[in-house]
């Protein structure tokens, strides 16, 4: 009873960040603040509902399984993070502090 | 089971927007972000799905999907990375030329 | 083959069997056999990569590199607090900024550890890596300043001396 009100909040909570990065998805003005908000959703979204999902099995092979799924993507999701901000700014997308800069030296 | 079907209704509407996000993105990178969202919220939605009808066997699935997305986002994003210095490399090269 | 070897080939083989087992679940001699066979090949596989592998990579899990990744995730928990307030408050709150972190004083093993805990907390990215610094791309200026000041460098560097 207990586990199953902490696995209610638990993937309450993570339903609720989940569409948080998704907002920020839209509501963020460049590239690089939009990874900020899609790293929301990567990273607390999934440790929340994988969470949850752990204290509805009977802590056997499933969830040893769902372990494995939460480190695997604990573990890739920064890494594809970088990997995608690196190839931006190799591709030569500025951040907003730095078209800001552009602007005020065109200006000037 | 109630919260399940509801934790499976706030994921699908994370991915429909991460998707939404894809198709009307500026850049070739805010339409690999969104893929990528995309990719990891369908990890955890066949994760729920399998908990909602009663076959925890969805998360082999979900295991393999997992290794698919990042595999496919690191290809995806060598080949742009890749394409892009080229086509810089192209430009100068022909910048040179004319001058 | 030195004593070793032997110890970190059959560290692996135990691992390797019980990541079998938990993707198979099945215990049946015949898939059994199929999962011994899998095993020692990756083992062959493994012994002569590490023979041709000169800069080898290993990662210990022991009782500090356990306190940082709770550390981590609380860490993970806060700064996901504060780039909520951001995505649901005002947007004038947001101010993007770039700064430059000196890593030659971490040690090369633990710099991919730094730059990944750095990208796995929301709030921070880590952009581009070399020698020298890492680029950082935060929220807002004071995460930025923090990282500079914080924590997290001592605390990779005390994981670091705990694996030695």
């Amino acid at each position: 009873m207990i586990l199953e009100t902490l696995s209610i909040i638990f993937l309450v909570l993570g339903a609720f960040f989940s569409i948080t990065g998704a907002i920020g998805l839209f509501r963020f003005p460049d590239f690089f603040t939009r990874v900020h908000a899609a790293s929301i959703t990567d990273s607390i979204a999934t440790l929340l509902i994988i969470i949850g999902l752990i204290l509805r099995t009977d802590f056997g092979l499933i969830a040893v399984k769902l372990l494995f799924i939460l480190i695997f993507l604990l573990l890739t999701s920064p890494t594809a993070s970088h990997a995608l901000a690196k190839s931006a700014r190799h591709g030569g997308l500025l951040t907003m502090a730095e078209t800001r800069d552009d602007k005020n030296k065109e200006a000037h | 089971m109630l919260i399940l079907a509801a934790t499976c209704i706030a994921i699908l509407s994370v991915m429909i927007l991460a998707l939404a996000r894809a198709l009307k993105a500026d850049t070739v990178y805010d339409r690999i972000l969104g893929v990528n969202m995309f990719g990891t919220k369908t990890v955890l939605f066949i994760a729920v799905i399998g908990f909602f009808s009663g076959r925890p066997d969805f998360l082999d699935i979900a295991i393999v999907y997992a290794l698919i997305n990042f595999i496919g986002m690191i290809a995806v994003l060598r080949f742009f990375e890749y394409t892009a210095a080229e086509e810089q490399e192209d430009d100068t090269a022909k910048e040179d030329r004319t001058s | 083959m030195d004593k070793k070897t032997i110890i970190y080939l059959s560290v692996w083989a135990i691992v390797l069997s019980g990541f079998w087992l938990l993707l198979s679940g099945f215990l049946k001699p015949l898939l059994l056999a199929f999962g011994l066979i899998s095993v020692t090949l990756v083992l062959i596989l493994l012994h002569r990569m590490d023979n041709t592998d000169t800069e080898q990579q290993k990662l210990a899990l022991n009782l500090s590199f356990l306190r940082y990744i709770v550390w981590l995730l609380g860490q993970v928990v806060s700064s996901s607090l504060s780039v909520t307030r951001l995505v649901w408050g005002n947007k004038k709150e947001l101010r993007p900024a770039i700064g430059k972190l000196p890593i030659d004083k971490i040690p090369q093993k633990s710099r991919v550890l730094y730059a990944n805990s750095i990208t796995l907390t929301p709030g921070t990215l880590s952009i581009d890596i070399d020698d020298k610094y890492v680029t950082i791309h935060a929220l807002n200026d004071e995460s930025i300043e923090s990282l500079k000041h914080g924590d997290m460098v001592d605390k990779v560097y005390d994981e670091y001396k705990g694996a030695q």
